[in-house]
């Protein structure tokens, strides 16, 4: 076996592995697991117009954003 | 697909309704009989206020919160609420409100009438919709919700009508940086342990191969691949995850202490560089999974630490959850609403009943009673008039009134009272833990050895990497991480153990000091005796009617009537109720009825004085007397009876050297009867909250740890000065929040129990630490001498471990055989 094929499985694997750390660890700075409740039952209540409203919601808070900016 | 699945519910569900012959609120789901519901369409609804409700939510379009709450019962729409333009005002938002980076006002509220995961859905949705709110997030364990939006497109009072349009109410808190901050702390951690578990688990993996490689033979090219993959995947855990202990480590030694973290941090980071020395040089072995694993489990361990102390932020939001801000005062003849700190001496305030009073002052008109269990746990309503004092804290039953003011609120009663019990709370004297004290001296000691090892294989002589790699493997070896899990480990198992048998530790470091316990204080009433009295004694003469006395205790519901009723309900003997055509309750007396001129009176001595009529009867215990046409028909003396285990508590205690003191606000004669039957020598009666606590200082300045137990209002000031404070579950909401154990089940054998878990779990502590020790007595000495081959120093370091963890089972074995 040669040096490359360790090389490339080894780097491969944490690489995979890494993304999937970095996507947790964003969940968590993003407060995604502050309440577990919450998070359990999202998926319950998870459907499409839901999805709709959290779209327009975020359209909303950029308009809102705008509106609000005042230069000092 | 998903309507048709939620209208196919609601039809289920109507035709059940129909069945059954019982109408449902439509909004409420309570359940009323058809003729006072009111029909809307093909709804029925129990009020106005969930009428108004159903078609404020249909409008909105969130209708789909009926398909899930499912049969989830709600509170109906009827509560009355101050004016909400309250929270428009300037000192409001100077307390409460906050402006984010992005310019957006932030309050934190807590909402009430949340029941389900749906209540949260529904109040996020409302609010989402509502034009300028730019985001509501509600947590579901504490009910806390965070709100954000643009002040110039919508006021907050507005956000607040919002909130009580749909049937819930919310008030504001002070999301105090104490909060903020634990909240940091713990996601930090989070992130860290997170980093430094993926890490240690691949490397892991990597250094099987090459510890298999150690053995049958690796190629050197291999062996560097597997070195670099390790030391990639090792940096992140010593650099992100271990921060925290080169932090530690230089406030340490800024303070000029050795602490373990300074041992965690240059053992790990010693090693890590002699192993990219070794991955560069490709000679010898890297020690890339001792670096992460160190750092892992001395991390795991600390963070066990950070999660088992309360938060202390909580307690103080629910105390200012009790007083409301504003008082009604007369100005200009016109009735104003006032912030509490604006009152001046002298203000005529306005008290309407079922109000708590704020503050302290003289009634100028009006009369009624008064309920002062808040301050004094005298369970009697106290009946005041013209020119009498009404004291801050306690609360209006009937009385509307007005009173002149005496003292500002700054120097009033309730005041005061909050900022003792802050100053009890922040007082609690620490005893610094055995922990840290063993590991200053473990620190120094392995360093020094390592040094000194290192110069005496350096000048006995051996090559410069030789000696420097038995001096790195006497840090490695010594492990911290079996002295770094000795408490954590121990204490978690401990309090899950409690919970179990329903004692709520609050905060792990209490297991401890409750194993240093050496007087234990325990309040009477409601703690060692049940609250409430049970007939001990009957004596009945001519003319007693059962059915006349039944329903005259009936209507009353004070201890001592429903005493009586529950001992007539037992006694077998047919009863039937009778109805009085006129009946009245006399405060701190007793009960007077008619039936056909027939006049019945049930009360104590006093009332019997007051109408004249004769008794001669004597006790030590409550007395109820029964007059029938002003002759004495019966007699019944009642007594509290005292809780099941209270004398094997006590006995038990004084086996291991507790003593144990009651303290009561009772008279002498019932004390001394109580402590009597349970075996208690020492007692303190009629004391005041205030004589309480100066008990508890004057104790502990005579060196004591005290447990103090308790479960009202009254005790509170003595349960947060005492070192550990303990509270029956039943108690009150403050007394549940300034104790640090509490007892869900209301027993004694759980106090007991208690007392034995933290004896146990602190005695195996103890042993944790021996074996950490003993370990390191071994190990150390044949690390200097170099005999420790990698293999050995890894397996022996997480042996080490796994030996405290599985020390600690134990205690689960040690008590269920006590």
């Amino acid at each position: 076996m040669d040096d490359w094929v360790i090389v490339m499985m080894l780097s491969g694997s944490l690489f995979l592995g890494g993304i999937a750390l970095i996507a947790f660890m964003w969940g968590v700075k993003n407060g995604q697991f502050d309440d577990e409740e919450k998070y359990l039952n999202a998926t319950k209540f998870d459907n499409v117009e839901d999805l709709q409203a959290a779209v327009e919601k975020e359209k909303k808070i950029e308009e809102l954003k705008k509106k609000s900016y005042r230069p000092e | 697909m998903l309507k048709s699945i939620k209208n196919s519910k609601k039809i289920d569900y109507k035709e059940n309704l129909k069945l059954s012959n019982k109408i449902i609120c439509s909004h409420c789901h309570l359940e009323f009989s058809k003729d006072v519901m009111i029909v809307d369409g093909s709804h029925y609804f129990c009020c106005n206020g969930c009428q108004g409700v159903f078609h404020l939510l249909s409008d909105e379009g969130l209708d789909s919160f009926y398909a899930k709450t499912g049969d989830v019962k709600l509170s109906p729409q009827t509560a009355q609420y101050e004016d909400s333009s309250n929270f428009n005002a300037l000192a409001f938002y100077d307390k409460f409100v906050k402006i984010n980076s992005d310019g957006f006002s932030e309050v934190s509220l807590i909402i009430e009438g949340i029941h389900c995961s749906a209540c949260i859905w529904l109040n996020e949705k409302a609010l989402d919709k509502m034009e300028g709110v730019v985001e509501a997030n509600i947590n579901f364990t504490n009910n806390k919700a965070t709100i954000t939006w643009a002040d110039s497109v919508v006021k907050l009072s507005q956000i607040i009508d919002m909130i009580r349009a749909i049937g819930y109410n919310a008030y504001p808190y002070d999301a105090s940086l104490q909060e903020v901050h634990a909240n940091k702390e713990r996601k930090d951690y989070y992130l860290k342990m997170s980093v430094a578990i993926f890490a240690s688990m691949n490397i892991m993996w990597i250094a099987v191969a090459q510890y298999a490689g150690f053995f049958s033979g690796m190629e050197q090219g291999v062996k560097t691949i597997l070195n670099i993959a390790e030391g990639i995947l090792a940096t992140p855990v010593l650099f992100y995850s271990g921060w925290v202990f080169f932090r530690g480590s230089y406030y340490g030694l800024k303070n000029r202490v050795v602490n373990m973290d300074l041992l965690v941090a240059t053992g790990a980071s010693l090693t890590y560089i002699y192993s990219i020395f070794i991955t560069i040089s490709g000679k010898g072995e890297a020690y890339f999974d001792s670096v992460s694993m160190i750092i892992t489990f001395v991390l795991i361990g600390k963070f066990l630490e950070v999660i088992s102390k309360k938060n202390a932020a909580d307690t103080l939001d629910i105390i200012g959850k009790h007083l409301p801000s504003e008082v009604n005062v007369i100005q200009n003849e016109k009735i104003v609403s006032l912030k509490l700190e604006d009152v001046l001496v002298g203000d005529i305030i306005v008290v309407s009943s079922g109000e708590k009073v704020l503050l302290d002052g003289l009634i100028v008109q009006g009369e009624g009673s008064f309920d002062e269990s808040n301050l004094t746990g005298e369970s009697k309503a106290i009946y005041k008039s013209l020119g009498d004092k009404v004291v801050s804290g306690t609360i209006s039953i009937d009385a509307d009134i007005h009173f002149k003011a005496t003292r500002d609120f700054e120097h009033s009663t309730l005041s005061n009272l909050v900022s003792l019990l802050e100053t009890a709370i922040n007082k609690k004297p620490k005893i610094e833990q055995l922990a840290n004290k063993l590991s200053e001296h473990f620190s120094t000691t392995i360093l020094s050895l390592s040094v000194l090892t290192f110069f005496v294989w350096w000048f006995w002589p051996h090559s410069f990497e030789e000696s420097l790699m038995v001096g790195i493997s006497v840090i490695v070896i010594a492990c911290p991480c079996a002295l770094g899990l000795a408490t954590p480990v121990a204490t978690l198992v401990g309090l899950n153990l409690g919970a179990k048998k329903g004692i709520l530790f609050k905060e792990a470091a209490q297991l401890e000091t409750m194993a240093k316990v050496d007087l234990l204080l325990v309040d009477k009433t409601g703690t060692l005796t049940v609250g409430k009295p049970q007939v001990i004694k009957e004596e009945r003469f001519d003319g007693f009617n059962i059915n006349m006395l039944y329903s005259l205790v009936k209507s009353s519901k004070h201890p001592i009537s429903t005493g009586i009723t529950n001992y007539l309900e037992n006694s077998k003997e047919s009863i039937n109720e009778i109805l009085f055509n006129e009946f009245s309750q006399i405060a701190a007396r007793g009960i007077v009825a008619k039936y056909n001129d027939i006049e019945v009176i049930g009360g104590n001595k006093k009332l019997m004085n007051e109408h004249n009529i004769e008794h001669q009867y004597e006790s030590d215990k409550s007395l109820f007397y029964v007059a029938i046409d002003k002759k004495i028909v019966a007699i019944y003396e009642l007594s509290d009876s005292i809780k099941d285990g209270a004398k094997e508590l006590v006995s038990s205690l004084s086996k291991i050297n507790i003593e144990t003191i009651m303290l009561t606000g009772d008279h002498k004669k019932s004390a001394q009867k109580v402590a009597k039957t349970i075996g208690i020598e020492n007692i303190h009666y009629e004391l005041s909250p205030e004589d309480k606590l100066t008990l508890v200082e004057e104790f502990q300045k005579e060196g004591k740890v005290i447990v103090m137990v308790g479960d009202g209002v009254n005790d509170i000031l003595a349960l947060g000065r005492a070192d550990i404070g303990i509270v029956m579950g039943s108690g009150s909401d403050i007394a549940v929040d300034v104790s640090d154990v509490v007892l869900l089940n209301n027993s004694l054998h759980s106090l007991l129990a208690a007392f034995k878990i933290s004896d146990t779990t602190f005695k195996l502590i103890k042993q944790n630490f021996a074996i950490s020790l003993v370990y390191n007595a071994i190990t150390i000495p044949l690390a200097m001498a170099g005999y420790v081959i990698p293999l050995v120093a890894a397996l022996s370091m997480s042996f080490s471990s796994l030996l405290v963890v599985g020390n600690s089972m134990r205690i689960k074995y040690k008590i269920n055989r006590k």
